[in-house]
């Protein structure tokens, strides 16, 4: 009977014990491990933000248009702090990947090993999508000026469909970086785009071809005919 | 001809008193003319000097280094006489960016090897130039020691619309001086201000394209250089570059000007207002040819402008100035004034803009063109039927309102540091 009890209970609880008293103080130290990176996370993420004010982050966040397209996406948050906030997760994230190594638990490890092979596809994701949304501004307003310079009606539409196209690419690039429903996502934007070439193709074919066909006789009659009407001011 | 090959030819040329640069792109329509001219003017006015012609060409297909090459003038026809090999031609292909500036740098170039008295630079683009022009460019430079001779022409009312609406009235208020065509293009300088321009960095930006002439007399006048102005007559002229439009010309100009403003910012905080500079030759009325202006295109791009730039502008125009834009997009022709005060605040704004860098200069400096046309259009509808001496007048006004308000620009941008 004794020996029964001893093999039923006692010794299973000598080795939840035994195992307790070994996991206790990887568990202390993980905690203090984490404590430690929220404090360091603090630190890192004054100092980020004082740097980046220094550096004048804001100003060229608004100059390069990207500070408007946060707005837009609901940011309301300024692009130093965001930074600031985002060096301190990340901070905070190491540290609590180092206080799950000290665990010790081999089932945690394996899934952590697979974390940090995935996190660079998450920050090269997001450098993606950044420079997407730089590059769209800065090619949309460029569209729209130039546009506006030559004289076309729809240039606020165009500067739009540029930019939607530039960030919609870069959405999808960054999409396929994560390897998130790679097959679906790309074939979604080659029928969104195939279908947006498609339906403008038919609406100025069809819908629009007696404006369309006014637009091209006006445009190549009157260099034809009117040579000679347009400005003879030299501006230089 | 590389770089290597060019010095071995100038250093062939010996010793020359006068250089006249001619910068040149497919321009063999017009420059048998201003050689004719040049040529003729250096033999009738400095026979004594050696003189030498020197076309600094950017890979013209049409034949204008052979035109040139070619060229000669009956000098018996024009009652000259010249002593022999007083006179020789240099036709060379400029490197750098494509553009007047950097053929410019080139005539420097050989300008300072030759370490010549005195230099002259006219457009290949010319079609009223005399030989009496090389004499008036060069004269106040040999003579009366200038270093640098501003051409002053008489030109269409709206011919120079640029020069007319910005750069001649920014200049004058920002630097003191009187200079009335400071982007003529055809300048008299001495050899010591050749030399100057050289050791300057500016190569690599708009100065080597249509920014080289304001940049030349802004940096003639901003460091202490003695300047003149000498009368030409009728300036006539073809278009420049048909193959760039509007917007870049003047973003070209426009960005020299601003960037001149950043570089001399100590020098026109310090000027509070503008005088007179010597002008030299005989000041006469010239008949010219009445042009054709499209008005309604000209608003018409105003009024898109206005609609569509509206959320760029908001980012560095005050409100106040947003309202009077919108007021006058919504006007009818009849009733399309551009108000000279609101023109210079305008240019002030940008001018700032760029200084504190809100977004992209050439975006900023780009979407200025609407509005600038707004300003021509209200402009010519001003004075349709004034004569050239009326609108001389009015843009006298415009240049007092510009000096007037410079106070004020200088304490914003003092402050904003």
């Amino acid at each position: 009977m004794e020996d029964l009890l001893d093999k039923i209970i006692t010794e299973p609880l000598r080795n939840f014990l035994e195992k307790l008293a070994h996991f206790l103080p990887n568990l202390i130290a993980a905690l203090i491990v984490f404590s430690i990176g929220l404090i360091l996370a603090s630190a890192v993420k004054v100092v980020t933000q004082k740097l980046f004010k220094f550096l004048k982050l804001d100003s060229l966040c608004n100059r390069m248009g990207l500070s408007e397209t946060m707005q837009k996406m609901a940011l309301t948050e300024s692009p130093e702090h965001l930074i600031g906030r985002f060096f301190y997760w990340l901070t905070a994230i190491i540290f609590f990947v180092i206080a799950l190594y000290l665990l010790e638990l081999p089932a945690i490890e394996q899934l952590l090993e697979k974390l940090l092979l995935y996190l660079p596809n998450v920050l090269i994701a997001a450098v993606i999508l950044v420079v997407g949304f730089v590059f769209g501004n800065f090619l949309g307003r460029a569209t729209l000026i130039a546009s506006v310079n030559a004289g076309i009606g729809f240039a606020g539409f165009l500067c739009r469909a540029v930019k939607t196209i530039i960030v919609l690419l870069a959405f999808v690039m960054a999409m396929e970086q994560l390897g998130i429903a790679r097959g679906t996502v790309l074939a979604a934007f080659t029928i969104i785009f195939g279908g947006l070439v498609f339906a403008l193709a038919l609406a100025f074919g069809l819908g629009g071809k007696d404006i369309a066909r006014k637009y091209l006789e006006r445009r190549f009659k009157l260099e034809d005919t009117e040579q000679g009407q347009d400005d003879e001011i030299k501006h230089i | 001809m590389d770089r290597s090959e060019i010095k071995e030819k100038i250093a062939a040329l010996g010793e020359v008193d006068i250089l006249v640069g001619i910068p040149s792109y497919n321009s063999a329509k017009t420059i048998v003319h201003v050689v004719k001219a040049v040529e003729a003017g250096l033999s009738k006015y400095f026979p004594h000097c050696k003189s030498l012609l020197v076309n600094s060409d950017g890979g013209s297909s049409d034949g204008t280094m052979e035109a040139v090459r070619d060229t000669t003038v009956d000098l018996e026809s024009i009652l000259v006489n010249r002593k022999a090999d007083q006179f020789r031609k240099f036709v060379t292909p400029y490197h750098g960016i494509p553009g007047k500036g950097s053929a410019f740098r080139t005539i420097f170039e050989i300008a300072h090897a030759l370490n010549v008295k005195a230099c002259v630079v006219v457009d290949s683009d010319l079609r009223s130039i005399t030989p009496e022009w090389i004499e008036l460019l060069v004269k106040p430079v040999l003579e009366d020691h200038y270093d640098y001779v501003s051409p002053y022409y008489m030109r269409h009312k709206y011919d120079g619309t640029i020069t007319n609406s910005i750069v001649y009235p920014l200049t004058r208020a920002l630097y003191g001086k009187q200079i009335r065509q400071p982007i003529g293009g055809d300048f008299g300088f001495s050899g010591e201000l050749a030399s100057f321009y050289l050791t300057k960095d500016v190569w690599e930006t708009d100065v080597a394209r249509f920014g080289i002439d304001i940049w030349m007399t802004t940096t003639a006048v901003a460091n202490g250089f003695k300047i003149c102005q000498a009368f030409l007559g009728a300036k006539i002229h073809d278009a420049k570059d048909p193959g760039s439009d509007l917007s870049a010309m003047l973003h070209q100009v426009v960005s020299s000007v601003f960037n001149l403003m950043e570089e001399y910012a100590g020098v026109w905080h310090d000027i509070t207002q503008s005088e007179p500079v010597k002008t030299f030759g005989f000041v006469y009325s010239v008949g010219l040819e009445p042009i054709h202006v499209n008005l309604e295109n000209m608003i018409e791009k105003f009024r898109i402008g206005v609609r569509d730039l509206d959320v760029l502008y908001q980012a560095f125009l005050p409100d106040e100035l947003l309202g009077t834009l919108h007021r006058l997009a919504e006007a009818p022709k009849e009733a399309f004034t551009f108000p000279d005060r609101n023109w210079v605040w305008l240019i002030f704004h940008f001018a700032l803009a760029c200084h504190r860098r809100v977004m992209s200069t050439e975006h900023i400096i780009k979407s200025l063109t609407p509005l600038y046309l707004g300003k021509v259009a209200s402009f010519v509808i001003e004075t349709w039927n004034s004569s050239a001496e009326e609108v001389e007048r009015r843009l006298e006004e415009l240049c007092l309102t510009f000096e007037r308000e410079k106070p004020a620009l200088i304490k914003i941008w003092t402050q904003e540091g």
